[in-house]
């Protein structure tokens, strides 16, 4: 469209101004007539054009959500590679705990009659809090409050226990 | 948009032009109610929503809030003051469902200009109605005639094209079978006048059900009605579609659906990306095994973009992720938002259900990390923070750990209902 005009190598610059500056006020002229017909387009709907618009688009939208997961799905089935990382990854925050001397210990404190609270720093490890949380359950302890943070590989937990 | 930045939308513009209405007298003291008013600033508010529809949805859900909010404003002002002592008694009644059979041809027939008049001539649309409009009333006394056409004057220059037709059907309508003179009758030849007559109406009909006067035409009735319930039915089915609906009013429903359309938008957009970023990957380990070199760029685990330029096999992670959602239940409630491969998971619950353990073991299973857990009471609410990270290689997006999130705690939820809620441990 304009671009060829501006491919000119003239050294004339005003003159590219010129072809740009046309172009550009018959491009915003082109632009602003398609959106002024397309609010007008939209000022003649009435309330249930709009409403059966708008469930037609939420089925398309949610079909398209569906395909694509199925998609995933099917590609997620194929490919094998991502095991291996991880394990990476969890040799690393071993070492990580060791070199920064984190030792790992339990500590129980009584608060209030029925309360404890209960502090833990154990290796991180893929499935730990869920094995901590079994525990607790076991023991028959309703955790009230919970706070959970990891760093260099180590995990913190500590709860307030009754 | 032009139209926008009139300001066809700003609440003001519209209180403006009322007191304009009130004070050119334009109004007719209604018997004692004000829904006239109403109806008149619910036409503004229609006219200007569809005068300013843009593609978006949420233009709808404002004017339709707006609306809400001017129906408040109203109810809480009377205005009987500010009327010209009632020369012109205004049946409201008629316009119940009369009108209703000829909205669809009004609208189609209206013409193009006046779907969409520029904005100031608004104002003089709004002294058009109450004046010439359908009075049915015997104690009309067309002294005021003179004073409407004077009003209505201004419309003319809108180059409005008559519509006898229609609104001769309308004056079928009439309930009491009343003859208007004919001067009065061009008045009405305006497609403009039509929509605000549509609108209105449908307004009125929502205002004045209890006000059925026998005097409507029961032949009519029926489509009226049948074209409203068929209205409603739409409202209802959209209703439907949304996962979690709140309120059952039609404001709360166009609300509602306009979130879930965003968040459907937002899901789609994520899942285009993940599926990307997993065909990269998958050439890439295709192009490692072939060729033993790694390509370029593959750092973070943000999306893909295939660019055009260069080599087209090259994925370069040019954009990031992001997404989020919520998801209520009946006792709790669920929000995951998802930026680049973090996800911070909020759960909010009512009851004492006690589903940590249920939570973590769907973590694990959704190979998401915990890095961050806060878990707190507040009163009756157990709420929850999960700071997570998506394990490499895993392709795990939003809307499905929202999902089944929400499966997991509401089956935790009705299996604990039954006995004892605390002890479940």
């Amino acid at each position: 469209m304009g671009r060829r005009k501006l491919e000119d190598d003239d050294d004339d610059n005003n003159n590219n101004k010129e072809f740009k500056s046309k172009n550009l006020q018959a491009e915003r002229r082109r632009r602003q007539k398609l959106s002024d017909r397309l609010l007008t387009l939209r000022s003649l709907m009435n309330k249930a054009t709009i409403i059966d618009d708008a469930i037609t688009y939420i089925q398309e939208l949610q079909k398209t959500s569906q395909v694509l997961s199925e998609q995933l799905l099917e590609m997620e089935g194929s490919s094998e590679e991502s095991v291996m990382p991880m394990k990476l990854e969890i040799d690393v925050a071993q070492h990580d705990m060791k070199k920064c001397g984190i030792k790992e210990e339990v500590k129980v404190s009584n608060i209030d009659g029925n309360k404890f609270l209960i502090k833990i720093i154990v290796e991180k490890k893929r499935g730990c809090f869920t094995q901590l949380i079994e525990a607790m359950n076991y023991l028959g302890f309703e955790l009230s409050e919970t706070n959970v943070t990891t760093f260099s590989g180590a995990m913190l937990f500590s709860s307030c226990v009754h | 948009m032009n139209l926008q930045e009139s300001g066809c939308f700003d609440p003001q513009y519209s209180m403006t032009h009322w007191h304009a209405l009130m004070v050119m007298g334009g109004l007719p003291s209604p018997d004692g109610t004000t829904t006239q008013t109403h109806d008149i600033l619910e036409d503004n508010l229609n006219l200007s929503s569809y005068n300013h529809h843009q593609l978006e949805e949420e233009d709808a859900s404002t004017a339709v809030q707006m609306e809400i909010q001017q129906h408040h404003l109203l109810d809480t002002t009377t205005t009987n003051s500010h009327f010209i002592p009632p020369e012109l008694s205004y049946e409201q009644s008629n316009w119940d469902a009369a009108d209703h059979q000829s909205f669809n041809m009004l609208l189609s027939s209206s013409s193009p200009e006046a779907a969409y008049p520029p904005t100031p001539d608004l104002l003089n649309l709004f002294h058009l109605p109450p004046n010439c409009s359908f009075l049915p009333n015997s104690s009309i006394s067309f002294e005021s005639a003179s004073a409407s056409s004077v009003v209505c004057d201004p419309l003319f220059h809108l180059n409005l094209t008559p519509q006898p037709p229609v609104f001769r059907e309308l004056l079928q309508y009439l309930p009491h079978g009343y003859t208007l003179p004919a001067d009065e009758k061009e008045l009405y030849h305006d497609g403009d006048n039509g929509i605000l007559e549509f609108t209105r109406d449908i307004s009125m009909a929502a205002h004045a059900k209890g006000r059925d006067k026998a005097g409507k035409t029961t032949k009519h009735f029926a489509t009226e009605r049948e074209r409203r319930v068929h209205l409603n039915d739409k409202f209802q089915a959209l209703r439907k579609m949304v996962p979690s609906p709140t309120k059952n009013d039609r404001a709360s429903i166009v609300g509602d659906a306009i979130d879930y359309i965003k968040e459907l938008l937002r899901t789609v957009r994520e899942l285009k990306l993940v599926v990307e970023k997993k065909r990269c990957g998958q050439d890439r380990s295709k192009r490692l095994k072939t060729e033993e070199t790694a390509s370029a760029a593959d750092a973070g685990d943000g999306g893909c973009k295939l660019l055009g330029l260069g080599d087209p096999d090259q994925c370069y992670n040019t954009c990031l992720r992001s997404s989020w959602l919520q998801r209520k239940s009946k006792n709790s409630e669920v929000d995951v938002r998802l930026i680049d491969d973090e996800v911070t998971i909020k759960l909010v619950q009512r009851k004492n259900i006690n589903c940590l353990l249920f939570v973590s073991r769907l973590l694990d299973e959704l190979q998401l990390d915990l890095h961050h857990v806060a878990g707190g009471n507040i009163g009756d609410y157990y709420s929850f923070l999960f700071n997570t990270k998506i394990y490499e290689g895993s392709s795990v997006y939003a809307s499905a750990i929202a999902h089944k999130l929400i499966n997991v705690v509401d089956k935790q939820d009705a299996a604990a209902a039954p006995p004892t809620s605390s002890t479940c441990l």
